[in-house]
């Protein structure tokens, strides 16, 4: 097969299967009277922008507290990870492999089926609707990104740079935060990422433990979609995509600045 | 103590334990506490409401009812299709990023789009496109493949989910294609080249050279994006059809619309979710390392 023809049709596919969503959702915020069987909007308006701006307080809100409680949900995580990853970077001991599959399985089981049942003690320690236990469920569910993410920048870094500082002195406090810390950046980036997009898009149970009292984009969100402000509906999504885009350049950035600046990368 | 430290040295237990309970405290406490809260709440212990029937009498109405069956059979049902097509398109696709020349390969990052898409966003989206409105309705129309709307095919009504495996078909793909991806960072090309110079046709070097090097990353794409559409809430509750509902959604109702009465019967399907999700990792990981056992590694 013609290789220019080749790689043109994966682009094509790509754009298709992925970008004309992104289109689309630009041109239904733009057009709220679009219906069938217009291919092309036949009027555009800024009816949705104008609901968006009337709005913009408690849309702001509760995009500042999604904002909040993921990145409160990432510190979380990095807290509950970093000295078990160290553990599991360096040493063996009985039951490694067990212990690690164990520690993986909240990624992976439905988080309902325990949510649920820490709903009612939540409910009794006064946990449900606050931000903490809103914060505790997400991250009893993200953490395992944020371990292996860890566990893996703690193998490729190795054991040199702490023996290193070690032998010149530094205290175990002075070696985790400000020699090992810095070279975990990328890892803790990596992992956090992943951890914050978790949180971030979370509906249901930020609906189930925050109750009505801690706002979140998606529960703003989701009774706009099934309404019949499609455009209103649609500017949210496309705030939801660009704002984490806008945060990952930004953090790519200012750590590619600090390496340089700190002679870590070839410029 | 020695000031040396020998890599993986064996540690006092103490120590170790003292190092992995930041971890394995909220793992204990509030994973394996609130697993075992949801078990009690199914036999009738620990519900908001004094239980009085017997321990198992939440399973035994489970099980008599055969609207439980059929929600099961249902959500395996779109939980295999989903993840399926996910992986399989993931895997195909990340093949054809990974060939793409260097110049090229920044515009393919717009794959990681739905990656950063909420659920809910997704599904938003297979409604926009798919719905008989929608914008593959209008397309049709306007090729002249459809002349009134009834005439699209009601995929989001058809009864078989078709909508929800669209939205996670859609949002897995992408999450396959970056764990695929990461494998064939460290894959030899001059291995395709050599099999292309022998003749091989590029069917061939897919899925006899390529395939089995990604699967690894394919299996664990699968275990999770199956496990996800199995047990989640977000998509079904925005795309799901009336009858037959996913798990995930008889739940709901039950804990939300009902009685508080029936709290046990929700617990004892999240227990059975448990119970299922546990047994299909162990298992799928089994059957996994068995069938590595007898492929000869290159």
């Amino acid at each position: 097969m013609n290789r220019t023809a080749r790689h043109g049709s994966t682009l094509v596919v790509l754009a298709l299967l992925f970008l004309l969503p992104v289109v689309v959702l630009v041109l239904v915020s733009l057009a709220p009277g679009w219906r069938f069987p217009d291919v092309w909007p036949a009027a555009f308006s800024l009816r949705g922008v104008d609901f968006f701006i009337r709005h913009h307080e408690k849309i702001l809100m509760a995009l500042a507290s999604s904002f909040g409680f993921s990145l409160l949900t990432v510190a979380a995580t990095l807290f509950m990870c970093l000295l078990p990853a160290a553990v599991f970077a360096r040493h063996r001991f009985p039951g490694k492999t067990l212990l690690e599959g164990l520690l993986l399985t909240p990624a992976l089981v439905p988080p309902m089926t325990f949510a649920m049942g820490l709903h009612f003690i939540f409910i009794k320690v006064s946990l449900a609707d606050t931000i903490p236990g809103v914060v505790l469920i997400l991250a009893m569910f993200s953490y395992p990104y944020m371990f292996r993410a860890l566990v893996a920048g703690f193998q490729t870094m190795g054991e040199d740079y702490r023996i290193c500082a070690r032998n010149l002195g530094a205290s175990p406090a002075d070696i985790l935060f400000r020699v090992e810390f810095p070279l975990l950046v990328p890892s803790i980036i990596a992992g956090g990422s992943v951890v914050f997009l978790v949180a971030f898009s979370e509906y249901f149970l930020v609906f189930l433990i925050g109750g009505g009292s801690v706002p979140s984009f998606t529960g703003t969100l989701f009774p706009l979609l099934s309404s019949s402000n499609r455009s209103l509906a649609a500017i949210l999504t496309l705030i939801f995509l660009f704002l984490p885009v806008l945060l990952f350049v930004v953090m790519d950035i200012s750590l590619m600045r600090a390496y340089r600046r700190k002679g870590m990368m070839s410029a | 103590m020695s000031w040396i430290s020998k890599p993986n040295k064996t540690t006092r237990p103490i120590r170790l334990m003292l190092g992995l309970s930041p971890l394995l405290l909220p793992y204990l406490v509030l994973f394996c506490g609130g697993a075992v809260l949801t078990a009690c709440q199914s036999f009738g212990v620990l519900t908001p409401l004094p239980h009085a029937g017997g321990v198992l009498d939440a399973y035994t109405t489970l099980l008599r009812d055969a609207s439980f069956f059929a929600s099961f059979g249902f959500s395996l049902w779109v939980a295999t299709a989903s993840a399926f097509l996910a992986v399989a398109a993931g895997a195909f696709l990340a093949y054809r990023v990974w060939r793409l020349p260097g110049r090229l390969a920044p515009l393919s990052l717009v794959y990681k789009i739905p990656l950063i898409l909420p659920h809910i966003a997704v599904a938003f989206l297979v409604l926009i496109f798919w719905s008989r409105s929608g914008v593959i309705a209008s397309v049709a129309h306007s090729l002249g493949l459809i002349r009134e709307m009834h005439e699209f095919p009601n995929i989001l009504y058809s009864g078989w989910g078709l909508g929800m495996i669209l939205a996670y078909t859609l949002k897995g793909a992408p999450f396959a294609m970056l764990l695929a991806l990461a494998l064939l960072a460290r894959f030899d090309i001059r291995q395709i080249q050599t099999a292309a110079m022998l003749g091989a046709s590029g069917i061939r070097i897919f899925f006899t050279i390529v395939l089995p090097r990604l699967a690894p990353a394919l299996h664990t794409g699968f275990i999770i994006l199956f496990l996800y559409s199995f047990g989640a809430f977000d998509i079904p509750y925005i795309l799901s059809e009336s009858r037959p509902g996913m798990l995930s959604i008889h739940v709901y109702n039950i804990y939300f619309k009902h009685d508080l009465a029936r709290r046990p019967e929700a617990m004892a399907i999240l227990t059975l979710m448990f119970a299922f999700a546990v047994v299909f990792i162990i298992a799928y990981s089994r059957a996994v390392s068995r069938l590595e056992n007898g492929v000869r590694k290159l």
